[in-house]
C-alpha cells in the first residue's frame, strides 16, 4: 500500500513541478511581450543589437550545418520517393510528394530538432551559467530587467530565425532532390522546378513558416525555464542542458503532429 | 585621480554623534527568513545611516548572505518590513524597484561580471542600459571608474584574465559606475592575500570619504571588519548577538561575539553515548 502511495505522491509531485515550470514559461513569455511593447516607455527598450547578436547566433551562424542537412534531407527524400513511387511506376509524380512533404513537414521539423540541439542547449547553458555565477541576480540589483535583457531578445532572434532557416532549407532541399531527380528521370531541371512551383500553395510554404516560428518560440521557452530553474552548480549546467533539448524536441515533435491534425482535418 | 595611498594611510571616520544625527537609509524590522522548515533569520532588526559603513559580520552559515540578499531586494521582506532610502522594499511595484535599483550598487561575492563582455564594457552596463548617455560620455565615466578602484589600463580584459583582487575591484567599480547612494559588497576580502584584502579595505574607506556614500559590508573577516566598520553588526545562527562601534564589540561580554572577533570555535559538551547514539542514526 506504501509503495503505491508513494507512486500516486511522485506522479503528483512531477504533475505539479511540470504545472509549475510551464507557468514560469508562459509568464516569460507573457513578461517579454510586454517589455517589447512597453519596455522604450519606461526608458528600458528590447534593444535591437542584442536582438541582432541573438539573431546572427542562433539563425545565420546555423545556416552551413542546415544548409548540409537540407541538401541531404532533399536527396534522401528524392531516392526514398523515385524508389516508392517506382514500385506504381509514377516516379514521374516524385516532385509533388517532395514539395509537399519538404515545405510541410521536413524543413520545419529537421530545422527545428537542429537549433533545438544547437541553440536550445546554448540557451540553457547560458542561462544556467548565468544564475549560478550570479549574473542574473547581478543584473537584477542593477535596475536591468533579466527578462527584457536577455529573455525577449533571444525569443525574437528565434521567432524570426527559425523561419527564415525553415524557408532556406525549403530551397535547398528542393534544388538537391531535383538535381537528384531529374538525373534519375532525364529529365531537365528547369522542369522538374516548374512542376514544383505548379505543385506548391502559397498556403503549403505558409503551414511550414508559422510551424517553425512556433517551434522557436517553443526552442526559446524550454531553454530559459530550464536554464533558469539551475541548481547544484557545474552538474546542474550539465543536466539542464540535457534536459532542455530533450524536452525542447519532445514538444516541438507532439506540437508538429498536434498542427499537422488540426490543419488538415 | 586614482585613490590608491599608501598602506599607513589613516581614514576618516564619523563619531557615533555624527551619525546619530544622520538620515536613517536603510532600515530593517522583524525580519523572519525560512529555508523549508529550517529558520535562517531570526526577528533582525537594523538600521544603517547615511554615510555610514556598516558591517555584517559572522561565520559560515549566520545568515549573512541571505540578510544581504534581503536588503538589495532579491528575497521578500515576509514577514517583516525593509526600508531603502525611505522605500518600503515589500509594498514597491516591479517598475518602482527597477527605479530605486538604479540608487544602489551591489558587488558580489565572486564579482558576477559578465564573462561575455570585457571589463570596461561590464562597468558600462549600468550607463548604456539605464543612463541613455553617448558612446563618448560612458567612456569617460567607465574610465574614471576604473581608475578609482586602481583598474585602469585593464579595460580591455575579459574577466577571465582577472585576478581574484582584480574582479573584485573592477565589481565595485561597477557598482559605483551610477554614483548610488548605497552600496553593498558581499565578502570583498574573501580569497584574497591580507596585501590585496588590506587595499580593497582602503578602497572602501577612501570612496566613503570621497563620495560620502552609505557602505554595507558583508564579511566573515574580522580584521577587515574593525577596520573599515563604524558600526559592526554580529549574526550568529540567524541572530543579531550585538550591533555596536568596533570598540563596543571588542568589549561585548557575550562569549559568541569574543569567540568570533578571536576565531575561537565554540566549545559545545558532547555525551559520548548520545553522539554515538547519533552516528548510529537511533
Amino acid at each position: 500500500m506504501a509503495a503505491v502511495l508513494k507512486v500516486f505522491e511522485a506522479i503528483g509531485r512531477r504533475t505539479a513541478k511540470g504545472f509549475d515550470e510551464w507557468g514560469f514559461a508562459a509568464s516569460l513569455l507573457a513578461e517579454s511581450i510586454l517589455w517589447v511593447f512597453v519596455g522604450r516607455f519606461y526608458r528600458q527598450p528590447v534593444r535591437f543589437s542584442h536582438t541582432f547578436t541573438e539573431m546572427m547566433r542562433f539563425g545565420i551562424a546555423a545556416l552551413p550545418i542546415a544548409t548540409l542537412m537540407a541538401a541531404t534531407i532533399g536527396l534522401m527524400l528524392a531516392i526514398q520517393s523515385l524508389y516508392s513511387l517506382g514500385l506504381f511506376g509514377a516516379q514521374n509524380f516524385a516532385y509533388w510528394g517532395i514539395a509537399l512533404s519538404v515545405t510541410r513537414e521536413f524543413s520545419p521539423l529537421i530545422m527545428g530538432i537542429l537549433i533545438a540541439g544547437r541553440s536550445g542547449s546554448a540557451i540553457a547553458a547560458r542561462l544556467a551559467t548565468m544564475t549560478i555565477n550570479q549574473e542574473v541576480d547581478a543584473l537584477q540589483v542593477m535596475g536591468i530587467n533579466p527578462v527584457r535583457f536577455l529573455v525577449a531578445p533571444m525569443l525574437i532572434a528565434l521567432v524570426v530565425m527559425l523561419p527564415c532557416i525553415a524557408m532556406w532549407a525549403n530551397v535547398v532541399s528542393i534544388v538537391a532532390a531535383g538535381l537528384y531527380v531529374s538525373a534519375e528521370l532525364d529529365k531537365t531541371f528547369a522542369s522538374y522546378v516548374y512542376d514544383t512551383l505548379n505543385v506548391l500553395r502559397p498556403d503549403d510554404v505558409w503551414h511550414g513558416i508559422i510551424k517553425s516560428s512556433f517551434f522557436g518560440l517553443l526552442i526559446g521557452l524550454v531553454g530559459v525555464m530550464n536554464g533558469a530553474g539551475v541548481s547544484g552548480g557545474a552538474e546542474g549546467v550539465g543536466r539542464v542542458t540535457t534536459r532542455a533539448v530533450v524536452q525542447a524536441i519532445t514538444a516541438i515533435v507532439i506540437s508538429d503532429m498536434i498542427i499537422g491534425y488540426l490543419s488538415t482535418h | 585621480m586614482a585613490l590608491a595611498a599608501p598602506a599607513s594611510e589613516t581614514f576618516w571616520k564619523p563619531t557615533a554623534e555624527e551619525l546619530q544625527g544622520r538620515p536613517v537609509v536603510i532600515e530593517v524590522d522583524h525580519l523572519d527568513w525560512f529555508f523549508g522548515p529550517r529558520q535562517v533569520l531570526f526577528d533582525v532588526s537594523m538600521q544603517v545611516r547615511e554615510g555610514e559603513i556598516m558591517v555584517i559580520m559572522g561565520g559560515s552559515g549566520s545568515g549573512k548572505t541571505t540578510l544581504l540578499r534581503h536588503l538589495v531586494g532579491l528575497m521578500p521582506p515576509i514577514p517583516g518590513k525593509i526600508r531603502l532610502l525611505g522605500q518600503d522594499l515589500g509594498r514597491l511595484k516591479a517598475l518602482e524597484k527597477l527605479e530605486l535599483r538604479r540608487k544602489i550598487g551591489v558587488a558580489f561575492q565572486f564579482g558576477a561580471l559578465f564573462s561575455s563582455m570585457n571589463v570596461a564594457e561590464n562597468v558600462k552596463l549600468p550607463l548604456r542600459e539605464l543612463a541613455h548617455l553617448d558612446e563618448k560620455t560612458m567612456e569617460i565615466m567607465a574610465r574614471l571608474k576604473l581608475e578609482v578602484v586602481n583598474m585602469s589600463g585593464f579595460g580591455h580584459l575579459m574577466p577571465a584574465e582577472l585576478s581574484g583582487g582584480m574582479v573584485k575591484r573592477a565589481s565595485i567599480a561597477r557598482a559605483i559606475v551610477m554614483d548610488p547612494k548605497l552600496v553593498f559588497l558581499d565578502e570583498p576580502s574573501s580569497g584574497l592575500d591580507p596585501v590585496v584584502s588590506s587595499a580593497l579595505d582602503d578602497l572602501i574607506l577612501r570612496l566613503r570619504e570621497a563620495t560620502g556614500i552609505s557602505v554595507v559590508v558583508v564579511t566573515h573577516d574580522v580584521e577587515s571588519a574593525f577596520k573599515i566598520g563604524d558600526r559592526i553588526t554580529v549574526l550568529d545562527k540567524g541572530h543579531i548577538l550585538a550591533c555596536e562601534s568596533p570598540e563596543a564589540i571588542r568589549a561585548n561580554p557575550n562569549e559568541r561575539v569574543q569567540n568570533l572577533i578571536h576565531r575561537r570555535s565554540e566549545q559545545v559538551e558532547v555525551d559520548p553515548e548520545e553522539y554515538l547514539r547519533r552516528l548510529a542514526g537511533d
